[in-house]
């Protein structure tokens, strides 16, 4: 059996890395319409196409070498973060001179500014601490990253007077450190649950539960008759459709409801099956389970792409206002990177399933990895303090008291006290190892939700953020 | 019963102290705090939108549990409270220990502690001076200053860096009650409160966020206020010029803009909001003789300012309402938003001795501009600006600066600044062969320091070998004389 699937590993591969190269030929395509189209070569568009490109070009090859472990194209695929980092260096620089203002006011350019960070850092890794295959975690973020610039708001906008301060600026430059720095912590505790020799199949079971998650998430905007809630999109204004200040107006996707609803049911199949392989002790089920990720990954493509397709453009009905009303990608920039990131888990999943020995031999050993995911978070620590501090010390002479228990501050505090309590089992406990690696993801998965999830579920006053 | 009294309070003191309710209570905190900035919140939502949100079980639950306001509710402030004194019990326990560690650092290795340092090396020397003195020049080459411990029946030899390091938990600790001081101070004797001045006024008098009003011992005057645009309309700057009276004389003046606040006595003066009130600034109309002999003339009219016409007429502003209704014969103000102006003017002619009141615009009834001398076209309407001040008083805020400010130094020493040491004791070893015990120890980052340590044994060995081959050969030269 093991010899049989070891044989059909190289093909598997090569479809992979196949159907990225035929993505980034797309997205070439689509640059070189940019191009033609704007006639202008190095605008802020064209530079972050480019930087998208060659990322997505190392993610590639970075996942290539993690597939095949050929050790040439670790070496392009650096080359190509290079690039990327070039271009996306003066795509920062090109919002800077444009903007004047360093690009931290809008939730774009913080993602501008972020997937620098990333960037820099991948290198960084890669060749001062000698964690080669850290792109293929840190690339795709950065890919979906750019790919969310695209939706979101990006033309310059003048600051409000509360955010005219230097104070802003290093407070959101801080927090960017911060971030990236958490964010490597957390693909470096991944590496080490892998090479902590952590049973594939319980990898197999958070890939379904965090996918299961999304899809949860998703399904929430399920509507009656199968229809799929999406906001209005006010594209003369580039902004949503409000009904009433705070309650956005949604409209109904037919039938998209019902596609999301197989997905789920089979994204939900694995981790069905692999509680059936515990409870029943046979490993038989855990086979059947990596079949059904495969089976997943294709129905979330299709989801992925049906959605692309239908709340691309076009209009629909509402339920809670007469007539049709436009929607488009950009009002639903939560959904599509749910999509995508639900993909990129199982696709990661399915790498680690076959490649897994591979990725065992090229990756530091488990003892440097534990000590380099505590190191990241030594140095993300502090900044996380400093950002804290930053940003009271602004809201002091912004709006006159430097603590407001505003949702955004609360979860940043709320994240500073999980890495404070992984610090202190750390140090007085001697946490070392896997239950380390646990808490590291954690504080993650909290920072996402302090940079995502409250921006959008959570009302404050933090709202240009 | 004292006895049982004192062991329950070692017993409240033990668990106090322990990492395990540290890590209870900052679970704690994290739960409670999530669960305020999901809740809608008491002073921060609008009453109407908290009755909208949830039903009136579920507000009368909230508002009895607290939970609709989280941060200021007792028990979160007791949690608080708890977390502190967690802090300090755990300091406390294990700072003496730390002290004696810092304060009399071990300089002379015993058996015990040589047998068991995990980072140790042994060199063969020929005599105590001779390895004493290259461990020190090998050690100086590293940038270590060492001592020479001298003992009744030991010679040896001890360097260190950054001992302070060892204290470095103690001052992020106290950075934090520094903090949590600050903000209690705050809680306690600081306030927040909005003050609304139109250019020319002065106060001291400031609303509250609770509905009271303070009186402070100066006033605050504002001189001028106004308001930059972007070209697409976008504010991009809000500025007053502000003065403080204090006995009667200006003692300070300042241009306030958004995030550049005046701090007088404690008291800091922030630009929150700017608009127009719905006072009468100044009026421009166009005057025309209603018998149409003579010219049409723009006139500029403030409140309770008379201006003459011609030799005999003058006109006045008796009345602007900015947002008028007509009930019963009367006028009356629906709100103070200038939608739908009205202004009440007093045509007086002295040789008829008659008085005129004209309405603009007309309203039937009370308004008499038919036998008004001049007939009036509104031209231009300015109503007073104010600017809106965010007042604060927090005494505590130095004590929180203070406390962020030792808190960056004392985490830079946690995790930069590494307590080395090292010990070197010439002994004999089993077979009799006198040799030069190093060891070495931090408190953390050890591996990059078994590298460092490392290099340092090199050094000692090469710093050892030039000597011995010139000693042997002086040997060998005497010798030979």
């Amino acid at each position: 059996m093991a010899r049989a699937r070891a044989e059909q590993q190289p093909a598997t591969g090569t479809t992979l890395i196949v159907m990225v190269g035929l993505g980034i030929a797309f997205l070439l395509f689509m640059a070189f319409l940019n191009v033609v189209k704007s006639g202008n070569l190095l605008n802020e568009a064209n530079l972050l196409y480019a930087a998208l490109i060659f990322y997505a070009g190392a993610g590639a090859l970075y996942l290539g070498f993690g597939v095949t472990g050929t050790d040439s194209y670790i070496k392009f695929a650096s080359l190509a973060t290079w690039a990327g980092l070039v271009a996306n260096t003066g795509a920062v620089a090109h919002r800077w001179y444009e903007a004047g203002h360093p690009p931290f006011a809008s939730l774009y350019e913080m993602l501008l500014s972020f997937v620098w960070t990333l960037a820099a850092l991948t290198l960084i890794a890669e060749k001062r601490y000698g964690v080669k295959v850290i792109g293929t975690v840190t690339m795709p973020v950065a890919i979906v990253g750019v790919v969310l610039m695209q939706l979101l708001r990006s033309e310059v906008r003048p600051l409000v007077p509360a955010l005219q301060s230097t104070w802003l600026h290093v407070h959101v430059t801080l927090a960017m450190l911060a971030y990236a720095a958490c964010a490597l912590s957390f693909a470096l505790a991944m590496m080490f649950l892998i090479q902590d020799k952590v049973k594939t199949e319980v990898f197999l079971a958070a890939t379904s539960i965090f996918t299961v998650g999304i899809y949860a998430a998703i399904l929430t905007r399920f509507e009656r008759w199968g229809g799929f809630n999406v906001v209005a999109w006010d594209a003369e204004n580039k902004t949503e459709v409000f009904l009433s200040r705070g309650v956005r107006l949604f409209v109904t996707i037919p039938d998209l409801g019902w596609l999301m609803l197989l997905v789920f049911a089979a994204v939900a199949s694995p981790l069905v099956l692999y509680i059936l392989a515990r409870v029943r002790k046979n490993e038989g089920f855990l086979n059947v389970a990596n079949r059904a990720v495969f089976i997943s990954i294709l129905l979330q493509t299709l989801a992925l792409v049906f959605f692309l397709l239908r709340a691309r453009d076009g209009s629909y009905p509402s339920l809670d206002a007469e007539g049709l009303y436009p929607t488009a990608l950009a009002a639903s920039p939560f959904i599509l990177s749910a999509l995508v990131g639900g993909i990129f888990a199982n696709l990661l999943y399915l790498l680690l399933l076959w490649r897994r020995e591979d990725l065992e031999r090229l990756l530091p050993d488990a003892e440097n990895l534990d000590r380099i995911t505590y190191k990241t978070i030594c140095i993300a620590f502090p900044l996380l303090t400093l950002m804290i501090a930053a940003g009271a010390y602004w809201a002091n002479r912004a709006w006159g008291s430097y603590w407001n228990w505003d949702p955004k501050e609360t979860w940043a505090a709320i994240t500073w006290l999980v890495y404070a309590g992984y610090l202190h089992m750390r140090i007085t406990r001697g946490w070392r190892g896997r239950r380390a690696a646990y808490f590291a993801i954690l504080g993650f998965a909290v920072v996402m939700f302090t940079f995502f999830g409250v921006t959008y579920l959570l009302p404050g006053l933090h709202a240009y953020a | 019963m004292a006895l049982s009294l004192r062991s329950a309070f070692r017993k409240t003191w033990q668990t106090l102290s322990s990492i395990k309710t540290g890590v209870v209570l900052i679970i704690l905190v994290v739960i409670f705090s999530a669960a305020g900035t999901v809740i809608l919140q008491r002073p921060i939502t609008d009453p109407d939108d908290l009755q909208r949100a949830y039903s009136p079980g579920m507000l009368r639950f909230l508002d009895a549990t607290g939970l609709s306001d989280v941060f200021h509710a007792r028990w979160f402030i007791a949690l608080m409270i708890l977390v502190s004194l967690s802090i300090i019990a755990a300091s406390v326990q294990r700072f003496p220990n730390a002290w004696r560690y810092f304060a009399r650092p071990y300089k002379s290795p015993d058996e015990g502690f040589r047998r068991v340092l995990p980072v140790q090396a042994q060199i063969p020397i020929r005599d105590e001076e001779q390895g004493l003195g290259a461990a020190e020049r090998a050690l100086h080459h590293y940038g270590f200053k060492s001592e020479r411990i001298v003992r009744t029946d030991s010679f040896s030899l001890f360097s260190e860096k950054h001992r302070i390091s060892e204290m470095a938990v103690y001052i992020v600790h106290a950075s934090l009650l520094l903090i949590f001081l600050g903000g209690i101070v705050d809680a306690l004797y600081g306030w927040r409160g909005f003050v609304m001045l139109s250019p020319g006024t002065s106060s001291n008098h400031i609303e509250l966020k609770n509905g009271s009003t303070r009186a402070l011992p100066f006033s605050i005057r504002c001189d001028a206020t106004g308001e930059e645009t972007y070209s697409d309309g976008t504010p991009k700057k809000w500025w007053s010029k502000l003065a403080i009276v204090d006995n009667g004389s200006d003692a300070l003046r300042k241009e306030i803009v958004v995030n550049d606040p005046l701090v007088y006595q404690g008291v800091r003066f922030y630009q929150a909001s700017y608009g127009r009130t719905g006072k009468l600034d100044q009026l421009v109309l166009t005057a025309t003789p209603a018998d149409g002999k003579g010219a049409a003339q723009d006139i500029t009219l403030k409140m309770d300012q008379i201006v003459s016409l011609d030799a005999d007429t003058k006109v006045q502003v008796a009345e602007f309402i900015p947002d008028f209704v007509v009930q019963d014969g009367h006028v009356y103000a629906r709100s103070n938003d200038v939608v739908n102006p009205a202004v009440h003017l007093i045509v007086s002619s002295a040789k008829a001795n008659r008085v005129v009141n004209v309405w603009l615009p007309e309203i039937s009834g009370i308004a008499e501009n038919a036998s008004s001398p001049y007939t009036f076209q509104p031209k231009d309407l300015k109503t007073e600006l104010f600017t809106g001040l965010e007042v604060s008083h927090e005494p505590g805020q130095w004590e929180v600066w203070a406390g962020v400010i030792l808190m960056a130094i004392g985490l830079t020493f946690v995790f930069y600044v590494v307590h080395t040491r090292f010990w070197v004791v010439p002994v004999q070893d089993a077979r009799g062969q006198l040799t030069l015990w190093v060891g070495g120890s931090v408190n953390r980052n050890r591996d990059a320091f078994e590298a460092t340590f490392k290099k340092v044994v090199e050094q000692i060995q090469s710093e050892l070998k030039p000597v011995s081959a010139a000693a042997e050969e002086k040997a060998a030269a005497s010798i030979a004389r």
